[in-house]
């Protein structure tokens, strides 16, 4: 649920991205981290294990600055993605108001994907909202990697409502703006 | 057309805000506190009172509701609907969070000067208050045009492209 404070002119949304274990939801926030102006970056909160897999959450704040006089902030977070960590994704996924939806292109990660976008459907429904209405857009990450399937074959069975979906390298960076500029105007339109 | 609550912005309207932080300052106040916190669920930062040199209240705020939120998570675990209170305790600052209403979250940071009795008690009374407040900025239904503006959608759009690049 986006805060607006009339008093404050402030505008604030929270934005999750979520997906499978070592899918590249925390290096899509490090990719942005690196790129975005100074001023528009806050730090970038990251809670991990001692192997940097994400324990809790990343977490990094967007300050767009005053649009219509209206100081607007996006806030990025990451869950964690191994299957262990169910109910921290829960956590994390609270009052969202859209979801980035990153998915593994390999091959051999299909069906981690399948599951874990099931589960996010799930966890949506669970704090009373509908899946298919939800703010929401796929990434098909790693589209470099030798193994990725082709895009139609993850359409097939990643996109049943026919979401906007980009394709990405985010270690390198392709995709990964248009990803985060899409799921952006989404969130704005739903305000 | 009946919206989706949990889709719908939390418009505060800036009366509402003064009643809050009055809420927040008389909570400081009272308790000889550092610095009170109201947050939404999410962790967004609805209002804060307190050291005006914390530059970290975004963070915090992420943090705290992160917390609470995986705390409730192990609530269910052990079949509690929720931990209504969390206390946290440091060496120099503590910090004692609420739940209110089961939408929002009232923390207030204090040190050892402060009885942690006293900000027990005050903090039920502010937020019995503050859920009060709160249930009537839910209920009042804005239309985000007249908040915002028609154009503003059109105007973040461009500022959206402008920053988000590589």
């Amino acid at each position: 649920m986006a805060l607006i404070n009339v008093a404050a002119r402030e505008i604030h949304c929270k934005i999750v991205y979520y997906g499978p274990g070592m899918c590249g939801k925390t290096t899509n926030l490090q990719y942005i981290h690196s790129q975005v102006p100074q001023a528009t970056k806050g730090e970038l909160l990251s809670i991990a294990t001692e192997t940097e897999r994400t324990l809790f959450f990343d977490f990094l704040p967007l300050d767009l600055g005053k649009v219509r006089g209206f100081q607007t902030r996006f806030h990025l977070y990451t869950v964690p993605g191994q299957i262990l960590y169910e109910r921290t994704r829960v956590a994390v996924l609270n009052g969202a108001d859209g979801v980035v939806f990153v998915a593994d292109s390999q091959r051999s990660k299909l069906e981690e994907n399948v599951n874990s976008l099931k589960e996010l459907a799930r966890n949506v429904q669970k704090q009373g909202k509908k899946f298919q209405e939800f703010p929401l857009v796929l990434q098909y990450n790693k589209r470099d990697l030798p193994n990725a399937l082709p895009v139609p074959v993850l359409d097939k069975y990643l996109n049943p409502f026919n979401w906007t979906r980009f394709e990405a390298c985010a270690a390198s960076g392709p995709g990964v703006f248009d990803t985060l500029k899409g799921i952006s105007k989404i969130v704005i339109s739903k305000l | 057309m009946s919206l989706d609550p949990q889709l719908t912005s939390l418009i505060v309207p800036p009366d509402e805000t003064a009643h809050i932080e009055e809420v927040l300052n008389r909570l400081v106040e009272e308790t000889g506190g550092n610095h009170a916190l109201l947050l939404d669920k999410s962790g967004q930062v609805i209002a804060c009172h307190g050291d005006a040199n914390r530059q970290d209240t975004t963070a915090l705020g992420a943090l705290i509701a992160g917390t609470f939120a995986s705390s409730r998570e192990v609530a269910k675990l052990l079949r509690e609907k929720d931990f209504k209170m969390l206390f946290q305790q440091g060496v120099r600052e503590n910090l004692f969070i609420a739940l209110i209403a089961e939408q929002w979250i009232l923390t207030i940071i204090f040190n050892k000067e402060t009885h942690i009795g006293l900000v027990k008690v005050l903090i039920k009374k502010a937020s019995e208050e503050l859920a009060t407040i709160l249930q009537r900025v839910r209920q009042s239904r804005r239309v985000r045009d007249d908040v915002l503006g028609s154009s503003f959608r059109t105007s973040m759009e461009d500022t959206i492209d402008l920053l988000f690049r590589d």
